[in-house]
């Protein structure tokens, strides 16, 4: 009588335990992010932090894991989540400690420096926020060959269509991998050691066809 | 306009949304017993008491479908999620099973076509295993994130909850005398073994886990700023804890009314052969 039910249970518990294991940890390239085919070096932008003072990505993230976003802080979805994530990730002991964070705002128009600087310290004070002007933000996210934000709506209450990747630059200036919409705190614990581990001396010997230091040896270490 | 709660990708506020397919379910499985108690034409033993139960089970099963318990349990937090879990299998089930009168159980059945697999099913080891199996299946992240997805998959996730709630409780409060066991000790051990201990697995695998597993709930937009581990950690709290007040408030009311019984009097000894006299 029993049959049924066992052989029941034996299906569940096997489905059960392939969706336990499967799916999430498995990634196919060599990082957990979108492998780009060509490395992006760090554009150099210069723009205005929450303090009012000129930013230069290049020099003040010299040698440093840093990780760029286009936002803006009336974002009713993907900005908070990745800014969420981010702050839950880099707050875990195992993380690398001198990751610099960087959130810049597509809005000029609503996003004033004191307003950006209250919406991440929700998250964490130490991300660095930026604005510009139109002409110079509109060249910044040319620079990163990402597409224009595009208003969208009218009213007070307008949103943006915009970039929704992450870029990680390693600390010899280059990234190669972003993070979507979708990634998960997993993949950025699995990546941000191995990025941070690429040492900032590569800076201008790092290409997509001849790499000065070796993924995998530093994934495993990680693992 | 959707019909069932499922996974949307907007930041959550408390502007009221409709779900007109929760409002049918809701008749459909309402209507058709208040008809059916009306229209009754024998005997009908405590039938508002009955009508009563059942009534307070449809509800229960409303307030975990609709929203707002059922859109933050399909799209935005795990603990709503097991909120949701427990209203059904916990409360929903039992109060529906106390509501239906054991003819009215008879005729569905038997229109159905359904009373073997359900005596079956009221077996205490095979309800057991099927309720437990089933809250380890629907509770992995691959079925809580595929099912959650879309309005079809919640529906179906909804109602199995459902399902294996009456499931659960079939050996203790089956409206067939059949299919209930009859020994109170029997029916505590079951519960406890059925509702107490095993769900304590998943929860504790929530409470502790290092990274959020549910990918539907750990890239929602943030409910009113709740971190993803955070959520997680209470909703393993509440599938551990959530519990409890029911399972063992219904043991120690079976503990009671077990001592309660009317024991048999002790068989007197015979009279000895060599009783002096």
């Amino acid at each position: 009588m029993l049959r049924s039910p066992a052989m029941l249970a034996a299906g569940l518990a096997c489905a059960t335990l392939l969706a336990a294991c499967g799916g999430s940890d498995e990634f196919e390239g060599e990082f957990a992010g979108v492998d780009l085919a060509i490395p992006l070096e760090k554009p150099d932008v210069v723009l205005t932090d929450t303090s009012g003072n000129p930013y230069d990505l290049r020099a003040e993230t010299e040698g440093l894991l840093t990780l760029v976003y286009f936002g803006y802080t009336n974002c009713p979805d993907i900005c908070p989540i990745h800014l969420a994530q981010l702050s839950q990730v880099l707050d875990r002991p195992t993380m690398p400690d001198n990751v610099e964070v960087i959130f810049i705002s597509v809005d000029p128009e609503r996003d004033d420096p004191e307003g950006i600087r209250r919406f991440l310290d929700n998250y964490e004070t130490s991300f660095v926020g930026l604005i510009g002007t139109q002409a110079e933000l509109d060249a910044a996210q040319i620079m990163f060959d990402v597409p224009l934000a595009q208003r969208e709506g009218d009213g007070a209450d307008y949103t943006f269509g915009h970039a929704g990747q992450v870029f990680a630059f390693a600390p010899d200036g280059f990234a190669y991998s972003v993070y979507p919409q979708g990634t998960r705190q997993t993949h950025w614990v699995k990546d941000l050691p191995v990025l941070h581990a690429i040492p900032a001396e590569n800076v201008g010997n790092s290409s997509a066809a001849g790499r000065s230091w070796d993924l995998r040896a530093d994934d495993e270490e990680v693992e | 306009m959707q019909f069932w709660c499922s996974t949307i990708e907007v930041p959550w506020t408390w502007n009221f949304r409709a779900y007109p397919g929760i409002w049918a379910m809701v008749a459909v499985i309402s209507v058709p017993y208040l008809v059916a108690m009306r229209r009754r034409q024998g005997p009908n033993p405590d039938a508002s008491t009955k009508t009563r139960f059942y009534v307070a089970g449809v509800l229960a099963f409303w307030v975990a479908t609709d929203w707002p318990l059922g859109l933050l349990g399909a799209s935005y937090l795990a603990s709503a999620h097991m909120a949701q879990y427990l209203l059904y299998t916990l409360v929903a089930a039992p109060l529906m099973l106390l509501g239906v009168p054991e003819w009215m159980g008879r005729q569905l059945l038997g229109k159905l076509r359904i009373y073997r697999t359900v005596l079956r099913l009221s077996r205490p080891v095979t309800a057991g295993v099927v309720f437990n199996l089933t809250l380890l299946f629907t509770h992995s992240p691959w079925t809580v994130d595929t099912l959650r997805s879309n309005q079809f998959g919640s529906f179906a996730m909804d109602i199995i909850w459902l399902l294996s709630g009456f499931v659960l409780w079939l050996p203790i409060i089956s409206p067939l005398p059949e299919m209930t066991r009859s020994q109170y000790p029997v029916k505590m051990t079951y519960l406890f073994l059925a509702a107490g201990v095993v769900p304590a697995i998943p929860g504790g695998f929530l409470t502790f886990a290092t990274f959020p597993l549910y990918s539907t709930y750990e890239l929602a937009p943030r409910f009113h700023a709740l971190a993803a581990d955070t959520d997680q950690q209470i909703a393993g709290l509440v599938m551990k804890l959530g519990g409890i007040p029911i399972v063992w408030g219904t043991m120690l009311a079976m503990m009671m009314k077990w001592m309660a019984e009317p024991r048999e009097a002790p068989v007197p000894a015979p009279p000895s052969a060599a009783q002096p006299g």
